[in-house]
């Protein structure tokens, strides 16, 4: 009897921390309506390490913004944009921060700028459709003994296209992949990867940049400001690497 | 008097613990100014003791109801020259004297007599700033044999000889005797001759009893502590005014004590750690206490810290406010043990740890009493949450202000790894344009054979060509002859067959023969040929002919069906 109680109250255990584990992004709602934005900031950032959702993104880079840490918070929308560009409150909320840190978006390519009007998955199912748009129209007809025809031959240059359109966006969400923001106000950009290093420049909490090389801890990047590095736990990229 | 007294010292025979500050208000007298000339200066000299062996010590001891300062003492005494003068001691007390101070300063020279006699040092005059001052004579007998005499000294008992430097030294002072059994007291006390620093808040007062001769006597004792300010060997006495009335300079002495050596080592450079100022003995830190953990940046957080133990405590520095980007750190005044940090950004975690260290003489080892980082929670300046964009040509403002959270978590994804950069996906993705080109080359192929049916044909005859070899194989093992006769004919126009191309069961064996060269025909392959449709088609004929021993052609008839497998 004494293990039955026992073995109940350990599931009962297990039970609550499992509930519990799973409801941060509904603690950290809490938390915000309380006013309690750095509770409410940890919470949705343990929301978004148990599932990348886009509210929690969102509501992780509000709350960061009223515990006034501008670098996090444009790094949370940004990644929130980039997981559902459709939704555009991720896009306000950016705008409105860098009205108020007077900082600047990323300078996007154009296929860069094409890969941000959807999804980053979505550009790889359109491009696999074109694909197999463009195979299935050259194929089945000759299996099925049809004989060619216009609506074929549109078939296949309307999937040819999707596929080539889709493959400048598909290059441009990967090269988005190495766009990153300055986490932390005032941080050194450096010359060398050294902890002595001399200082090039001091960059802006929310500051873009664009990563092209990692050595250790640091990052080397390329800001309007120039080529140099960066401590990494002060700069963190879009996609995580 | 000395019951009185001895009520006010006396107290259950435990030392009186006397306040630093009261002690230092006791011993640290400030020198008033001499406020005019006294009513009337005047001059005591005496031997003591007045009488004494040859080769023995005395004190000549001169003083005056006047300041130290206003004095011209002269450089030498007029003394007969059987007696040796050292060096001078000198001193002044102040004593409450109504709504004055009176002054009393006291000359004290050791002297050694080298001969026995009577010896006088005669009068003499000293310039007091405003009178001239009479010294009066002393007279000192000196006699052949020890009289057992001994100059009033003060007793200084020290804690150790050997000691590091910066290292406290506890030091006793203990009054001589009084001969009429009073508790005197010791005041205005001065350490002479070596580089120390006499710690008076340290100095406490006490009462108990003390060996003199092997008779115990109750007196008042002063224990201080002095730090060695200098490495090497240094010798010291002390001075000090002796009395039984504090308030009343009769029968106030003015003693020093005999001079002590003490070695003092400097402390070892190898192994100092960060953050040490001096502090030498045994210290034991408190848990820092923080008024708080939650700050804004810009607000002050109060460190009180504190150490107990034994050492210089009371003087030792403190530890140094170290330098950090994060905070500002401003040390408390002196005594109060205090930090005020600031946190100058909001990415501050923790107060920064402030480093300090001491030195243990007694394992002659540095050791950490390092204040520790303490987590603290930083709340960066607010950032507004709504602003006006002017924008450009427009004279009205458009009002930007922060979104409102989302209520439910929406679009979601396992991570933020682009899918672009999953082989997988990709892979998925190509996956079914492989099954469009495979069914596209089937379908080619399949054409193909459509179009080349003597290709389809030749396979088909190749793959009966090599059962019915299979099955003649059989009856080969078996010694059957009539299934080697039939599979061998059989195998011989499944592989014509192609050839015409005609059925298989239609070929007799002038096709099969059609198929070699007019010398095979007519040679062995061709008899061979013959002999095996013969023996077939003998199965149907109403007379069978003689049986052949076909089994001894079993090589010739593989050797056709190879060559008419060749031609296939």
């Amino acid at each position: 009897m004494k293990k039955i109680i026992l073995f109940a109250a350990l599931l009962l255990a297990v039970n609550f921390c499992c509930a519990s584990s799973g409801n941060f992004f509904e603690d950290g709602l809490a938390a915000a309506d309380a006013g309690s934005f750095s509770d409410a900031a940890d919470d949705f950032g343990k929301a978004v390490k148990q599932d990348v959702s886009y509210g929690a993104l969102l509501n992780l880079g509000i709350s960061e913004w009223q515990c006034g840490h501008a670098g996090p918070a444009i790094l949370a929308w940004e990644r929130a944009q980039w997981l559902d560009p459709l939704d555009s409150r991720a896009a306000q909320n950016l705008r409105f921060a860098r009205e108020t840190a007077q900082l600047d978006a990323p300078e996007l390519r154009w296929y860069e700028k094409t890969s941000a009007w959807l999804p980053p998955d979505y550009w790889i199912w359109i491009s696999g459709a074109g694909l197999w748009l463009m195979a299935g129209a050259f194929v089945l007809p000759r299996l099925l003994r049809r004989k060619k025809s216009g609506a074929q031959q549109f078939l296949i240059a309307l999937g040819f296209c999707l596929f080539v359109f889709s493959a400048a966006a598909n290059y441009g969400a990967a090269s988005r992949a190495g766009i990153g923001f300055v986490l932390k106000k005032n941080t050194p950009l450096l010359l060398t990867p050294t902890s002595g290093a001399e200082v090039i420049s001091t960059l802006n909490a929310g500051e873009p940049a664009r990563v092209q090389r990692v050595f250790g801890n640091y990052f080397l990047i390329r800001t309007e400001f120039g080529l140099g590095w960066i401590e990494r736990g002060r700069f963190d990229l879009i996609n995580p690497r | 008097m000395l019951f009185f007294l001895a009520q006010s010292f006396l107290r259950a025979q435990t030392p009186p613990q006397i306040s630093p500050a009261v002690a230092a208000q006791m011993i640290m007298q400030p020198q008033p100014p001499a406020s005019g000339p006294p009513v009337e200066i005047s001059a005591t000299a005496e031997f003591d003791p007045p009488v004494v062996g040859i080769g023995g010590k005395t004190f000549y001891r001169v003083t005056v109801n006047a300041t130290q300062g206003s004095i011209r003492w002269p450089d030498t005494v007029s003394a007969p020259p059987e007696l040796r003068f050292g060096n001078d001691v000198r001193g002044q007390l102040s004593l409450p004297d109504g709504i004055k101070v009176q002054p009393l300063t006291s000359f004290l020279y050791e002297v050694t007599p080298t001969a026995t006699g009577h010896f006088t040092v005669p009068e003499f005059l000293v310039d007091s700033g405003w009178l001239p001052v009479t010294i009066p004579a002393a007279s000192l007998d000196v006699v052949t044999t020890n009289t057992g005499l001994v100059p009033s000294k003060i007793l200084m008992e020290i804690s150790a000889t050997n000691l590091f430097f910066g290292e406290p030294l506890r030091i006793r002072l203990v009054p001589p005797p009084d001969p009429a059994n009073r508790m005197l007291f010791i005041r205005d006390m001065q350490f002479n001759g070596g580089a120390l620093l006499a710690d008076r808040l340290s100095t406490r007062f006490g009462t108990g009893p003390v060996d003199f001769g092997g008779q115990l006597k109750q007196v008042l004792t002063i224990e201080t502590v002095v730090t060695p300010l200098t490495a090497g060997t240094i010798t010291f006495s002390v001075q000090a005014f002796v009395g039984f009335n504090q308030a009343d300079s009769a029968g106030c002495k003015f003693l020093v004590s005999d001079a002590t050596n003490i070695f003092v080592r400097p402390l070892p450079t190898e192994n100092e750690l960060p953050g040490f100022t001096g502090a030498v003995g045994k210290f034991l830190a408190d848990v820092p206490k923080f008024s708080t953990n939650q700050v804004h940046v810009g607000e002050p957080i109060k460190l009180k810290y504190n150490f107990h133990g034994e050492g210089n405590l009371t003087r030792y520095v403190p530890p140094e406010a170290p330098l950090s980007h994060e905070w500002q750190v401003i040390a408390g005044n002196v005594g109060e043990n205090t930090f005020t940090l600031i946190p100058l950004t909001d990415e501050a975690t923790s107060t920064p740890a402030i480093p300090f260290a001491a030195f243990d003489p007694a394992t002659g080892n540095y050791y950490d009493l390092t204040i520790p980082a303490f987590p603290v929670t930083v709340t960066g300046d607010a950032l507004p949450t709504q602003i006006s964009d002017w924008s450009s040509g427009d004279t009205n403002s458009v009002t930007l202000q922060l979104g409102t959270l989302a209520k439910l978590p929406g679009r979601s994804a396992p991570d933020l790894q682009p899918p672009q950069m999953r082989a997988g996906l990709v892979l998925a993705q190509i996956l079914p344009v492989f099954a469009f080109f495979i069914l596209w080359r089937r379908d080619e192929h399949k054409r193909f054979l459509e179009a080349n049916p003597e290709i389809v044909r030749r396979r088909r005859a190749k793959r009966d060509l090599r059962r019915e070899i299979n099955m003649w194989r059989q009856a080969v093992t078996q010694g059957d002859a009539d299934k080697f006769v039939v599979h061998a004919a059989a195998a011989m126009r499944v592989a014509v067959a192609p050839h015409f191309p005609a059925d298989a069961r239609a070929m007799v064996c002038s096709d099969v023969l059609s198929q070699f060269e007019d010398a095979e025909r007519n040679g062995k392959t061709g008899e061979t040929v013959r002999i095996i449709f013969k023996a077939a088609d003998a199965r149907f004929a109403d007379s069978k002919p003689p049986a052949a021993d076909f089994m001894a052609m079993k090589s010739d008839v593989e050797r056709v069906l190879q060559k008419l497998g060749e031609k296939l």
